[in-house]
């Protein structure tokens, strides 16, 4: 099997023939040539007549990527085959890929990766997903398919009606806006249809589909859906975002960027789009990600939380005890201690206790009644993150973190300056000790 | 005393800049009164039934003439021309402005002087010994481990928004002059066999509805560990005060409700983690804080005053030195204090030419050193027994010359009905008419040593639970009643007073002091029992039919 390393476009040639095809027959035609579930109509149509010679598919290698690819295999196995090679991916996908396509015989497979320029640019520290995932999703996704694009007419996605709303109106061809045809074979299958077809030709799983993925993106901003909930809902939790904005559609339906009102929570000095989810009553412990888990709930499913590889989060309410979790703190990717009031400091003892007795070093975020006045004494107490509603506090904290102590009397944890370099309880840098 | 050191000053000038940045948000209409109010109580702004009020801090109840003349200077600048003194050792100014309070912040942190936790959840001002430092009687100079604690517990991170206010009292010597077992911690002072001093610490004191006497948490903390022992009981009590009611949220309550045993266990668990770490106190660093509070230069004298030749020829200057001396431990000096009690006045309020006068005392005859008391008075505490006449002298010339100190008209009383938002009853013209009824020398004399303290409601600012006659303003049916207390003590063997019987109304109360007076003249022992010394004895039961009959 041939697997082609590729960010540059392997052609700039322009073709005009699959929109002047699409032109001939007419999208209405087209659309109404094949019975709803017939994807492997849609598809040889597509690879054979429609548009010969300048299609590829684009696929996630995701969890139900083996259906199209089946397909494919069946209809041309030297089919152009896209794999966004974002570089967030998960291991198990990136596995995924070389077994099913040896598996499948698919001998072109390309794995396209973004500019490794830009990625030094705009994503140094890898985390851009947090701050601005459409962002990431441009340099990581749409720009290098759209160069991979260049050279073809058109392209089939394994995209479903039942997946998102957005979704709900999809067709097998598309007139995609930058002048393309989008082959959407399964556009009208269900999940069942999806399951019986994997089941008959046995075809092998996506290793991260049994552990609750319906839909698999790259790693950071992919979580587990629980039954009955939305498959695609696992992705970009807890973000305004459903596609990356490959899916550039006729309508043009995709997510809109973030509004920066809606980013919540203020890290490292910026307000920020927030990965983490609410955590809700009674979600099995085996699907909880990206969310802040009860210490209350921890404590009673410890084993169950423990058993699982996904990202967790621990909230520390006010009143718990947070040496109940002394020993699980490497479990956790963040941890959010409450603050049901202001005037309620026992927040403050939890954070010092995690921070300085405990030496839990990950993201210790502030949740629940966060004002400006208080936030450079949660600083001191070790708190790196905040989750600020109120709007006079998200003001103050645009404008620079708002009464910043620098001299301090008495010791606490944090970045502060070590003992024994001044005065005894003081903390201040340039300082001397005086005597009178 | 101790000074600001370049630290101290940026904290400080940093907090003034905090501050007034609020005001002007406040001023502005960009902050509420709802978000302003925990703001500037953090800086001692109180909104009172007519004005707000600010409490300015007076650490442990030390200053110098400098910071009293700066005082007097915003009472006369930016009040009504005079200051209350707390029993918090604190001084409250009743009528400033808003907007004036940023530059009284500044003019006061020139000074060395702030407002930063004199009200809000937090570690509120240490108080301590009046005569700290000079008192014959002491074990210790408490000053320098209070200093220490002031510094720990400035906008201490974790404890600014505990269940409640916190307040600590210490005290260097073993006749306990600082209340402090009605305090959330008080420390005195103690020495194990090898002569190592270190600390006693009680837990869970304090007045309002629900008064306790503080209990021994620890019979002996060394200095090493205090801070990290402190700590660990502010972290309990932060993690498990009640919250859900502001009147069972002082820690006394979870001493109660949880019983010493209990939070002992919690305290001692989180002091074997804490203890050795950051919070050890290094023997360098109390000799450092120490050397501030050095002693002055003291001359050689053995001046000393012969009492009985001064009754004959000078009687009212006799009884000055009698009540208002105290015994020194640098032989031929001595410590006055300046009562604020004049007969009819307002207890606790001096006038800002009375601070100057007092200023100009401190600095002449007293080292420029000065107390606040916590008994409301102020104290010059190191004057040479040779200057004591023209001390008094210039008292008596500023109306300042009150030799009542100790006895029955040096009331401590809070302000009451009269400015007090959460009063239910007038306090200082009630203090005031009894100072009158029994403003006769001879007639205080004879009755000897009576602490009388009055509060304007059950929040108990002006002790009343100490006193040996307390008395309580409360209301029913929209009349102010008094009720009336006996056999409270706020010394080392501190006890909560009980109340005699029903409220009485404001007239009747000069005379119901009389009557209990009078039975504690008729009943007692000889002149040398004191009042407490015969209730003991005798019972309530002569005082309270003295009252309400035999019903
Ligand atoms: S899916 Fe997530 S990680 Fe991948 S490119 Fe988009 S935002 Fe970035
Ligand atoms: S005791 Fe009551 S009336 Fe008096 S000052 Fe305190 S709160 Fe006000």
């Amino acid at each position: 099997m041939e697997m082609i390393e590729q960010s540059d476009p392997i052609s700039a040639h322009q073709t005009n023939a699959g929109k002047d095809r699409l032109r001939a027959f007419g999208i209405i035609t087209l659309n109404s040539m094949f019975a709803q579930k017939d994807a492997s109509g849609v598809l040889r149509m597509a690879i054979e007549d429609l548009l010969a010679d300048e299609l590829a598919v684009v696929s996630s290698f995701g969890a139900d990527s083996a259906v199209l690819l089946h397909m494919v295999s069946k209809i041309d196995p030297n089919l152009p085959i896209l794999f966004l090679q974002t570089g967030r991916h998960f291991p198990q996908t990136l596995a995924y890929v070389k077994t099913l396509s040896k598996r499948l015989g698919l001998a072109n497979v390309r794995l396209l990766a973004p500019d490794s320029d830009e990625l030094v640019r705009f994503d140094p520290d890898e985390d851009l997903w947090k701050s601005d995932p459409n962002a990431c999703c441009h340099i990581r996704k749409i720009v290098p398919l759209d160069k991979a694009l260049g050279g073809f007419g058109g392209w089939v996605s394994g995209r479903k009606r039942y997946q998102t709303e957005e979704r709900g109106a999809l067709s097998h061809f598309e007139l995609t806006s930058d002048n393309r045809i989008k082959v959407n074979p399964l556009a009208y299958w269900e999940g069942a249809d999806i399951a019986a077809y994997k089941k008959t030709h046995d075809l092998p799983e996506h290793p991260l589909f049994a552990e609750g993925f319906a839909s698999i993106g790259c790693a950071p901003c992919t979580s587990a859906v629980t039954n009955g909930e939305n498959p695609r809902s696992g992705r970009w939790r807890g973000l305004n975002k459903a596609e990356c904005g490959i899916h550039f559609d006729v309508n043009r339906r995709i997510s809109p960027a973030m509004n920066k009102a809606e980013l919540t929570l203020f890290r490292d000095g910026e307000f920020v789009a927030d990965p983490w989810g609410k955590w809700v009553e009674g979600t099995a412990p085996v699907l909880a990600r990206y969310v802040h888990v009860p210490l209350v709930e921890f404590v009673v499913n410890r084993a169950a939380y423990l058993a699982s590889l996904h990202p967790l989060g621990l909230l520390v309410g006010a009143g718990d005890d947070v040496m109940e979790v002394a020993s699980d703190l490497g479990r956790f990717s963040s941890i959010a201690v409450e603050f049901p009031a202001f005037t309620d400091g026992r927040g403050y003892s939890s954070a010092r206790l995690l921070a300085e007795r405990l030496g839990y070093k990950g993201e210790l975020r502030a949740v629940g009644d966060v004002l400006a006045d208080q936030i450079p004494l949660m600083r001191r107490c070790g708190v790196n993150a905040f989750v600020v509603s109120h709007a006079a506090t998200r003001k103050a904290l645009e404008k620079g973190v708002p009464g910043r102590i620098d001299v301090f009397m008495q010791p606490a944890g944090g970045d502060e300056i070590p003992v024994g370099t001044r005065a005894f309880v003081r903390r201040a840098p340039n300082f001397t000790v005086s005597t009178p | 005393m101790y000074r600001y050191d370049q630290f101290d000053a940026e904290f400080v000038a940093g907090r003034v800049a905090q501050f007034t940045d609020q005001v002007e948000r406040r001023i502005s209409g960009e902050l509420s009164e709802d978000q302003f109010r925990p703001l500037r109580l953090m800086n001692g702004l109180y909104l009172q039934l007519h004005a707000y009020m600010l409490r300015v801090a007076v650490p442990y109840g030390t200053m110098n003439s400098t910071q009293l003349r700066k005082l007097a200077h915003i009472a006369r600048t930016y009040d009504r021309g005079y200051g209350h003194f707390t029993t918090r050792q604190n001084i409250q100014f009743n009528w400033p402005r808003l907007d004036d309070v940023p530059q009284i912040l500044s003019e006061l942190a020139s000074v060395e002087m702030h407002a930063i936790q004199t009200s809000g959840n937090c570690i509120r001002n240490v108080t301590t010994d009046q005569f700290a430092g000079a008192a014959a009687d002491e074990i210790i100079d408490p000053r320098p481990v209070a200093e220490i604690i002031r510094q720990w517990s400035s906008l201490h991170p974790e404890f600014s928004f505990l269940p409640r206010k916190f307040k600590i009292a210490i005290t260097g010597a073993p006749n306990d002059r600082a209340a402090i077992k009605f305090h959330d911690i008080g420390l005195m002072a103690q020495q194990d066999e090898q002569g190592k001093v270190g600390w006693a610490v009680y837990v869970g004191g304090g007045m309002g509805r629900t008064p306790m006497v503080a209990k021994e948490i620890s019979p002996f903390v060394p200095h090493s560990d205090l801070l990290a022992y402190l700590e660990s009981i502010l972290r309990v009590y932060n993690r498990y005060g009640r919250r859900d009611n502001k009147y069972k949220a002082r820690i006394k309550i979870l001493v109660h409700e949880e019983g010493l045993a209990t939070l002992r266990e919690q305290v001692e668990s989180e002091f074997l983690q804490v203890r050795g770490g950051v919070l050890n106190l290094p023997d360098d660093e109390l000799s450092r804080i120490k050397a501030y509070f050095a002693p002055p230069a003291f001359k050689d004298s053995d001046a000393r005053f012969d009492l009985a030749a001064l009754k004959v020829s000078d009687p009212e200057f006799a009884r000055f030195v009698l009540h208002n001396t105290n015994q020194h431990a640098q032989a031929g000096y001595t410590s006055i204090t300046i009562s604020l009690k004049p007969v009819g006045g307002v207890p606790g309020d001096a006038t800002d030419a009375q601070m100057e006068v007092v200023a100009d005392l401190a600095q002449r005859f007293s080292f420029d050193e000065l107390r606040v008391s916590h008994e409301q008075n102020l104290v010059l505490p190191h004057v040479a027994i040779d200057d004591v006449r023209a001390v008094y002298e210039a008292l008596n010339g500023a109306g300042l010359g009150e030799a009542n100190v100790g006895q029955i008209t040096d009331m401590i009383v809070c302000p009451g009905l009269d400015y007090c938002a959460l009063a239910n009853a007038r306090s200082i013209p009630v203090a005031q008419e009894i100072s009158r009824r029994f403003g006769s020398a001879r007639r205080q004399e004879e009755i000897g040593d009576l602490k009388i303290k009055i509060s304007g409601c059950i929040n108990a600012c002006g002790h009343h639970h100490a006193g040996h006659i307390g008395i309580l303003g409360v209301e029913k049916r929209g009349t102010e009643l008094y009720q009336i207390t006996v056999g409270g003590n706020a010394g080392e063997n501190a006890a909560i007073g009980n109340i005699l019987g029903r409220g009485i109304v404001a007239e009747e109360v000069p005379d119901a002091i009389e009557q209990l007076v009078e039975i504690y003249l008729k009943a007692r022992s000889g002149a040398e029992e004191n009042f407490l010394g015969t209730l003991k004895r005798v019972g309530e039961a002569p005082f309270r039919e003295a009252l309400y009959g035999n019903d």
